[in-house]
This record gives structure tokens, sequence and C-alpha cells, in this order.
């Protein structure tokens, strides 16, 4: 999956797959995450939102299940 | 003379190679200055110098103070107890060569100077040879690479030892990224035995991947152990459990078995390298498992209608008909058993059926072999892909290509990832993986493609599970063999385990190399120092003091022991072993942390894909992104509800 770089203090980059749902992180350290059926507005949020990992804190964690890739 | 502001003490008392040292009274700040860098005075595992006449004499500090003094020096001590014991390790020339063992002994009265950073550097440091490998630094002294030299790494064997959760993945992930380097070695040949699967993160790239039940998706390759590359022994005690003494019967007719198939593959289907004299029940040669499990089937349970004296034939077996009146014969291929009706001999009845004349008593291990046949999760061994004979003994693949994907392939290591083996055969199956690739690189000694000439490195994952005293299973016995005689053949082991106590002690003996993490278990830590090449108390009482990823190297790789940070890999290339994080200590916005205790918990959490993934014994559930299936998605015009 493609993924935009962010600028971030604790995010690399971002992708999403629209026929999947599929969200994929990638964090400074490297390690990338998947997370499953998150819909597209979430996705627009994440990227509009003044602090990415504020947001992906607040919306994401612990709402959506996820696999480390 | 040694610059001044390096000197300690003066020599008191030599012992063989333990000396004994008293400090001067100008030391006794504790600290002092060279070249502007502080050192602090009597830190045990500190080195020390005594310069005799043309060379250097070193040792190292294994104890300091009250202890230190001799006996009858107790009462009249001016200073207190400003004593030190130094073991003697080795000598170095002025010209800054430097060797293991002493040519001569100091004595009363020789000076005995601190190490400053420039004698380690002479020491240590090797102008940039490329034989020698950068693991890490020297701990205390940042600028000097900690470096080992890889002749002797690989052909003397070596062993990681260390608690868990003391960076013995990461500091295996760190040597071998290090070897794997295809700028210094372009050809470096490393297998890892990889009991967990931890190491396909690590060396994604670099390595091929071959695991049962492998992943295509991600790239793994299925790993195949055709049962006809192992011997007779080994055969036998995987398909029919052992035959001891007691079925010493057995035993010779199943060799005699084996042997007449193996026979009809070759008529069949000639192999070079060997004939119908030179083959034995041990040869690696194709033939069908399945065939000889049915013939011995019917041999050992047919029933056959006995009426009017008849002796038994294959015409009159007694077979059990079918719904549609057919016998039911069984079929090899599918090991399918044939159906044979009970004995009867009742007088009115002219139809008399007896039990077959087989005197073999396996049919408790010809069950066994059935299913075992059957069932898929022997497949790797049974129904080795297009290493599987047919009926005839024909097989699409040969041996050969099996070698050339795990030790001949254009990338350097290869995993095998043993995480799918059944717990109850792995002991074998690393025997048995460890034996075809002895052997083979045994004979294959004059070939270029031979270990003498393209040397193996065997790493050994979690080797106190099959490396055991306990076990009287072959792995021991074969990486005994490679120990001892694999340097001469070109295969070579690291073993890397977190309880050295339960590794067979011969094995761990015969490692010239020591990596040795924090270790704080009192048995494992006497198992090390006994097998420690060098005699050095004072460093394994260092053992249970050393931080996370810091080791001490010891044995013929290095010039002296050395306290080694190792320089673990990127964080992404790192062995998946690492402590999960129960709580992050990052504010939320910075987290990269994912899980943990801390977040909330999923208010419907998915536990099909959890047990999805476990039936599939395959971390990654079908949900998961990957490039292919989104292409074959967008293809086929898939639409979310």
């Amino acid at each position: 999956m493609e993924r935009k770089k962010v600028t971030s203090s604790n995010i690399d980059s971002i992708g999403y797959d629209e026929e999947t749902n599929t969200l994929e992180i990638q964090f400074l350290n490297g390690s990338i995450y998947q997370y499953f059926d998150v819909p597209f507005a979430v996705y627009d949020e994440l990227m509009g939102a003044d602090s990415h990992g504020q947001y992906l804190a607040q919306h994401i964690k612990g709402k959506y299940r996820y696999v480390k890739v | 003379m040694q610059n001044k502001s390096t000197y300690l003490g003066t020599i008191q008392d030599v012992t063989g190679t333990t000396v004994s040292v008293t400090l001067a009274n100008e030391s006794l700040s504790g600290l002092t200055y060279v070249d502007g860098e502080g050192y602090r005075i009597g830190q045990i595992g500190s080195f020390v110098k005594i310069p005799i006449g043309y060379i250097d004499l070193f040792g190292i500090v294994t104890q300091v103070g009250a202890s230190a003094v001799p006996e009858k020096q107790v009462m009249n001590q001016p200073y207190g107890n400003r004593w030190l014991t130094i073991q003697l390790i080795g000598e170095g020339q002025r010209t800054g060569k430097f060797e293991r063992g002493i040519s001569q002994y100091p004595t009363i009265g020789d000076e005995v100077h601190l190490v400053s950073e420039t004698d380690l550097r002479r020491i240590y440091g090797q102008p940039n040879k490329p034989h020698f490998v950068k693991v890490g630094h020297i701990a205390g002294a940042e600028s000097i690479s900690a470096l080992i030299d890889v002749n002797k790494l690989v052909t003397r064997h070596s062993a990681v030892v260390g608690t868990t959760g003391s960076g013995k993945s990461t500091t295996v992930a760190g040597i071998l990224s290090a070897l794997s380097d295809s700028k210094n070695y372009p050809s470096a040949r490393i297998i890892i035995l990889d009991i967990h699967g931890e190491y396909g993160q690590a060396f994604r790239g670099r390595a091929n991947i071959f695991k049962v039940n492998a992943d295509k998706k991600s790239g793994e390759n299925e790993l195949y152990l055709p049962f006809w590359a192992l011997n007779f022994d080994e055969l036998s005690q995987i398909s029919f459990g052992l035959l001891g003494i007691e079925k010493e019967k057995e035993r010779s007719a199943l060799i005699e078995k084996v042997l007449a198939q193996k026979e009809k593959t070759l008529l069949k289907y000639a192999k070079k390298g060997v004939t119908k004299e030179t083959l034995n029940v041990d040869s690696p040669i194709p033939f069908s498992l399945n065939q000889l499990w049915f013939d011995l089937w019917n041999e050992t349970f047919y029933t056959f209608y006995a009426d009017k004296g008849k002796k038994p034939t294959k015409e009159n077996w007694a077979y059990e008909k079918d719904s549609d009146g057919k016998d039911i014969i069984g079929d090899a291929l599918s090991a399918t058993s044939p159906r044979f009706k009970p004995v009867k001999n009742v007088k009115e009845d002219d139809e008399k059926i007896q039990y077959g004349t087989s005197t073999l008593n396996i049919r408790g291990q010809l069950e066994t072999l059935g299913s075992k046949l059957r069932i898929p999760r022997y497949n790797f061994l049974f129904h080795p892909g297009k290493y599987t004979p047919e009926l005839d003994g024909k097989v699409t693949n040969d041996l050969d290509s099996l070698l050339k994907e795990w030790i001949g392939s254009q990338k350097p290591i290869t995993i095998l990832d043993l995480s799918g083996v059944p717990i109850d055969i792995l002991n074998t199956i690393v025997g048995v993986l460890l034996r075809v690739l002895y052997e083979g690189l045994f004979w294959s000694r004059r070939l270029s493609q031979g270990g003498r000439h393209r040397p193996l490195l065997v790493v050994m994952e979690e080797a106190h599970n099959y490396l055991n005293d306990n076990f009287k299973g072959i792995a021991s016995n074969v990486v005994q063999r490679i120990v001892k005689e694999g340097r001469k053949y070109g295969i070579c082991a690291m073993i890397v385990s977190q309880r050295p106590s339960e590794i067979n002690s011969t094995i761990l003996s015969q490692c010239g190399t020591f990596f040795a993490m924090r270790l704080a278990n009192a048995t494992d830590r006497g198992h090390i120092s006994a097998a420690l090449p060098d005699n050095l108390d004072g460093l394994t009482n260092m053992l249970p003091i050393l931080r996370t990823g810091e080791a001490i190297i010891v044995g013929e790789a290095v010039k002296l022991p050395m306290r080694t940070i190792i320089e673990a890999p990127p964080k992404d290339r790192r062995p998946d072993s690492q402590d999960p994080i129960v709580y992050g200590e990052e504010s939320e916005e910075n987290s990269q942390l994912t899980g943990g205790w801390g977040i909330p918990m999923e208010t419907n959490p998915n536990f099909e894909e959890f047990l999805e993934v476990w039936r599939a014994q395959n971390p990654f559930p079908s949900r998961v992104f990957t490039k292919e299936k989104g292409v074959i998605k967008s293809k086929s015009k898939f639409k979310k509800k």
C-alpha cells in the first residue's frame, strides 16, 4: 500500500485502501500496522488533523482492530 | 619508561598466573588522569599492563581490597588493604602485536600500570583487515571497535548465552548481519534453525525463509524434509517409533523391505553415484513409503480362506466386501488400508478363515504410520511436494535441488523456520536436518560448493530444547559430531541458549568463542565458567551485572576477552522477540504503541481472526492487505457491503 509521508512526532507515513477500508500506519520506529474496517471519513479526518498522533490516539487506537505487519 | 601517571603499584607475589599487587600511595585517590582522560583505579574486569623489558604483560583485575591481601600481610598494612589480584592473560610486543599466553613471568617489584585507551587500541584495534568483523564497541571506550576474527569465529564454533531479555537474539542478529554483509562477504553461507520464527523479520531481503505451512504471499518457501533422505534409524524412529532390541526381528525385516524398495527404484531410475552393489539401507534413494507401508500392512493383517487345507496365496486372501460387493483392497497412494475378514472356524461352516503366516509384531506401528501418512501435519516429511516419490520411486526433484535451495542460493542466509514442526519430533527433525547438511558437506569437501571451500555456519537457536542431555535424540549426537569434527569439513556451529546448563557439556566445551550475556543463574554460570576457553574467574563473576545488550566475548575469535556493547541492528531489523510493553512511557500523541494496558479496549474484539490465525498457523489473518490482494480485488470489481 502506498503511504503518504506526514509531519508528526510519532507517525512516519499513512496509507489507506478504499476497497478494503484498511488504514496503514508506519511509525517513526519503522513498525507498520494495519487497522481494519476504518471508514474513509476517519482516514480523511486523520490526514486533516492538526496533530496526527493525537487524532490517532483518540479516535483510532482502541477503537479499530489492527495487525502488525 | 611509561607515563608515570599510569603507574598503579608494585608486584608482591606471583603464583601461576595469579599476581598480587600493592597499590602505590600516589594512586590513593582512586582516580587518575592519562592524556587528559580520567580512569578509575582498580575496577574489576579492567586491564593492567606489566612492562618487562621489550614486552608488556597484560592482565585483568579480578579482586580488589581486603581479601586480595596475602594472609601473612594482613597485620602490617601501612595504608590499609590496598591490594589487587590480577590474572595474567597475554603479552604484547612493543611493536604492537598482541598474543595470548605469556613467554615470561613478572617478578616481585615489577611495576603495574593502568591500561589506557591508547593501549586498548593497540590490543583491539585491527587496521581494517577484512577478516575482522565489527560487532560493537568496547564497553567504556566507545571509540574502539569490538572486532572479531571471522575465521576463528566460524570454524572454531561459538556459543551465545544469556538470560531471556539480556539481548541474545539481538546480539545474534547483530553478528549475523555483520557476517552477511555482501560487500565484505559476497558468498557468506549461514543457516539459522529458527525454533520460534523470530528471525524472518530481521533478515528480510538477505534471507530465504523455509517454513512448514509457508505463507507464500509473504515470500516464504515450503520447508520439505523428504523422508527418504533420512537414514534407516531416523526413518524408523519417525515412522515406526523406536524398534529396540526386543524388536530385532522386525527391524531386520524392515531393513530388507526398505532396501528392496530402494533397489526397485534404482533399477528403473538410475542415480549417479550409487549402484545396486553399493546401495545400502541408508543411501538417500527415493522410494515409496506408501507402497512399503501397504505391502507390510497386507502381509501383517491378511487372513485367508483355509478351507480344505489351502495354503495362503494372494488369490485366497479374505477381503471384506463393500456395499457394492467389491473387495476392500485399500490403496497405497492414499494410504487407505485394506480390510480383511475376521478368522472363522465353525464346525458346520465350510468357509474357514485363518490368520496369515506373518510373524512380525508391528501391528500397532503400522496403524500409527498409516495415520501419519494420511494427516497433513506430517506432509513436509512424508509428502514433500516435488520430492514425493511415486509408487515406483520416481521423483520430480531430487535432493540436489533441495540442497541448492538451502545452501546454494544467492542470498547469504537461509532461515529454517521450525515453528510448525510437531514438538514430539522436533529433536529428530533438527538432528536429521543437520545430519543431511553434515553428510552433504563432508562428502563434497573437494568441490567448490563443499564445506571446505565455502564453509557453512549453522546457528542453533534455543539449543537447550534439542541439545539436552536428557534426550536420547539424534540432534545432540549430530551436533557433537559437528563441534568435534565439523571444523575440518567446513560445517560450523553457533549455539544460542538461555539455559547453558541444559546443553550437553561436550558440545559447550568445544565452542571456541563465547558471547556471554547477562546470566544470573549460578548453575548456568558455573557451566559457562567451566566451558570457557580462558581461565578467568573475574570475568564470569561479572556475568550477573552485565547490562542488556552487553556481552563478554571470550575465546579464540578475540585477542583479549572483551566486554562489549553489541551494536544492535536498526529497530525494524531486530528479531521478533522483544518484550511487550505493558504501559507506554510516552504521552498519547507521541506514543508509537498501538496496544498495551494503557489504551482502551476494543468494544467488539474480533476473535474469529484470533482463531483463524491459530488454525492457519500463520500470524497474519487473511484480512491483511497485501499488494497482490488489492490488485485481485480491484480487478474483480469487489464491492464492500
